[in-house]
């Protein structure tokens, strides 16, 4: 392989592992307050959808990245309410919200604009590229971190921002004091309930900017059931990384380049499509194991 | 009646020691059933709202959707036609749900089983109709239970997410069995990703034609007697349900846990696979990519709704049948798309989550 081609791959890599990276967040955010975010997919789907389809309404790019964010905020908050309220069982709820989701979208899609499967409006631009400064001309790096879509910054920025808001921050210790320990942190007089929506519903609006990027992050084009098992990845991304922003990053990265992976396999090789097309899914539930295996083995060696 | 059926709540107030209870009188039954109806309105309520609110006539789509459905003999036989796949992956949902496992992987076994029933009907094509159908489920069976009985070990001795991995496994099926009929079981001229027909002795009968209704709904009833009986009244019943209502308690009373989780995942992977045999040996007579559209997700549902009860998955997929097949007259006729029946899926699916505080699902996550 030439520098080229490896920095082909490590550009794209980035811009794919973007709404992984932002969907983790979100869910590393829901399990710092012991909340498993299984709705992630289903957020992503709501996002992808608005900022397609507000965006075209409302002739601005921009006012659907806002309205993608709200629109899966307001979900979540209908999710954060069952649960944290109704004391629903997180799993079930946040299955429900996943079909929810692709129900909705394609009962939308065909009743809003006949369109089935799939939704390309005219005249939507996807999101600004930026050419940074400086970096774009160093040989190499250059080619691989400037000329990206703005989300992928922001998704970057965002690590940065949730470490420090959960380690810097009194916000970011309650997170953490919940869910270390809820009954105790009541105790010590946290609004636990409070704490839980907060993370909930940041979360809900990070998800729907992973969704966001997706759809009109690159292309402007919303297809049916397009988040395709993300936000799973992504959740898988968090138990890689035990919910700490860095390495649930280079988690994201890494299932990223997977992604990557199989389609240049796919474009590169007569090897039919679908063989490549595993490969994310099977490397993840591989990591999953091998994580577990890891830990498995610490217990041992300290119960020793 | 039916075990299954007790109320989680009520079960959460008593203590410890409670699991060997009796079943639960008719009273408590006649409790859930009025229960499941209120869910099922508000549901149909909702799907009601979505569509006013989106300028459709629900009025209209409703009366096509029960029309169409129970409307003559051909569609009361269309709708138990629709409710057969969902007899299996109910029951495949309930059983996990029960011993308190996530198990949504039968849709995958069930695209897994379903190729490995066409590839027995299609390979073994002098075999009679009493050797190549049992057979044939026989193949679906183990390689849909395989599928699920591997996220099962992982759960069981790793703690291995089951939810996650068995959702991430379903992409790799669909797409598994779609390279197997691009690739290597590819029929040239044929426009569409589908193996070879079965031979016709794999043909399961047609019970009322014009239907498609065939004796995979007799075999698909029988199964979930069975499964009445086992979740009900065998050793690995009581084993699974203790797992379910307490894994410590469990462990103390000497059953393997593991074990029985291992069991329950390989049994759901079973039944999805045997979903699968059925649609491909009774309906499409072959395989055909992507024939599945969520049958495992409806059954998750079903099984949501009846508090994982194996008797009343049963009925409920007979009602779940109804709504899957008027949804296509609906659609037809007055122009509201099908994906209808998906929201009020998860409206049910919202108003399960909010009733059931199982205290296993919650002990569950506080494992980790």
């Amino acid at each position: 392989m030439s520098v080229d081609t490896i920095s082909n791959i490590l550009f794209a890599s980035l811009r794919v592992s973007t709404p992984l990276l932002l969907a983790a967040l979100a869910g590393l955010i829901s399990q710092r307050v012991n909340l498993l975010n299984i709705a992630l997919d289903g957020l992503m789907l709501f996002g992808a959808f608005a900022a397609v389809v507000f965006g075209a309404f409302l002739g601005s790019t921009w006012l659907g990245l806002l309205l993608a964010m709200l629109l899966s905020t307001l979900i979540t908050l209908l999710f954060a309410v069952v649960v944290i309220e109704f004391k629903a069982n997180l799993i079930v709820a946040g299955l429900a919200v996943n079909i929810l989701a692709t129900g909705l979208t394609s009962y939308l899609l065909v009743v809003l604009f006949d369109a089935r499967g799939a939704y390309s409006p005219e005249g939507l631009e996807s999101l600004t590229r930026i050419t940074l400064p400086v970096i774009a001309n160093i040989p190499v790096l250059g080619d691989i971190l400037s000329g990206h879509g703005v989300l992928v910054y922001v998704s970057w920025l965002m690590v940065g921002l949730v470490a420090f808001m959960l380690y810097r921050t009194p916000l970011g210790i309650h997170m953490r004091s919940v869910g270390e320990h809820l009954e105790a942190s009541e105790t010590a007089g946290i609004p636990v309930k409070r704490v839980q929506y907060i993370a909930l519903l940041l979360g809900g609006a990070l998800a729907g900017l992973a969704g966001a990027q997706l759809s009109v992050g690159n292309l402007t084009l919303f297809t049916d059931n397009m988040i395709n098992g993300r936000g799973f990845i992504a959740l898988a991304a968090v138990f890689f990384g035990a919910a700490r922003p860095g390495l649930t990053a280079i988690g994201c990265f890494i299932f990223g380049m997977f992604e990557i992976l199989q389609f240049r396999l796919q474009t590169s090789t007569s090897i039919p499509a679908q063989l490549p097309q595993m490969l994310p899914y099977l490397i993840v539930v591989v990591v999953l194991t091998g994580i577990n295996l890891q830990k498995r083995r610490r217990k041992v060696v300290k119960a020793e | 009646m039916v075990d299954g059926m007790k109320d989680p709540d009520e079960m959460e107030k008593k203590d410890r020691g409670d699991v060997l209870r009796l079943p639960d009188s008719s009273q408590a039954a006649v409790y859930n059933f009025v229960k499941v109806l209120i869910t099922l309105l508000v549901a149909l309520l909702m799907g009601a709202l979505v569509m006013e609110l989106s300028g459709k006539d629900s009025v209209a789509a409703y009366r096509a959707l029960f029309q169409s459905s129970l409307g003559s003999r051909t569609a009361i036989a269309n709708t138990l036609l629709a409710s057969t796949p969902l007899i299996f992956t109910s029951l495949a949902a309930a059983i996990g749900f029960r011993a308190g496992v996530f198990n949504v992987g039968a849709e995958g076994s069930l695209y897994l089983g379903g190729f490995a029933a066409a590839w027995v009907g299609f390979t073994f094509t002098e075999l009679p109709a009493l050797l190549i159908i049992p057979l044939a489920f026989l193949a679906a069976g183990l390689v849909g239970g395989f599928w699920c009985y591997v996220p099962g070990v992982l759960r069981a001795r790793l703690a291995v997410d089951e939810l996650v991995t068995t959702i991430l496994l379903n992409y790799v099926a669909i797409l598994f069995t779609e390279y197997l009929v691009n690739g290597p079981f590819l029929v040239p001229g044929v426009a569409n990703a589908m193996s070879e027909e079965i031979s016709l002795a794999a043909r399961l009968p047609r019970l009322a034609p014009p239907s498609q209704l065939n004796a995979s709904f007799i075999i698909a009833v029988l199964t979930g007697l069975v499964m009445v009986f086992v979740m009900t009244r065998t050793r690995l019943g009581y084993e699974l349900r203790a797992t379910g209502d307490n894994p410590i308690f469990t462990r103390w009373a000497g059953i393997s846990v593991p074990a029985v989780i291992e069991k329950v995942m390989f049994i759901g992977g079973l039944l999805g696979g045997l979903a699968g045999a059925g649609q491909v040996l009774g309906v499409h007579y072959r395989f055909v990519a992507g024939f599945s559209s969520g049958l495992a997700f409806s059954g998750m549902t079903i099984a949501l709704l009846v508090r994982n009860s194996p008797f009343g998955a049963i009925l409920a997929s007979l009602l779940f049948g109804l709504l899957r097949s008027g949804s296509a007259t609906m659609e037809i006729f007055s122009d509201v798309p099908r994906d209808l029946i998906t929201v009020l899926e998860a409206t049910i699916i919202f108003f399960a989550a909010m009733e059931i505080s199982m205290q296993f699902f919650r002990r569950r996550r506080h494992e980790r």
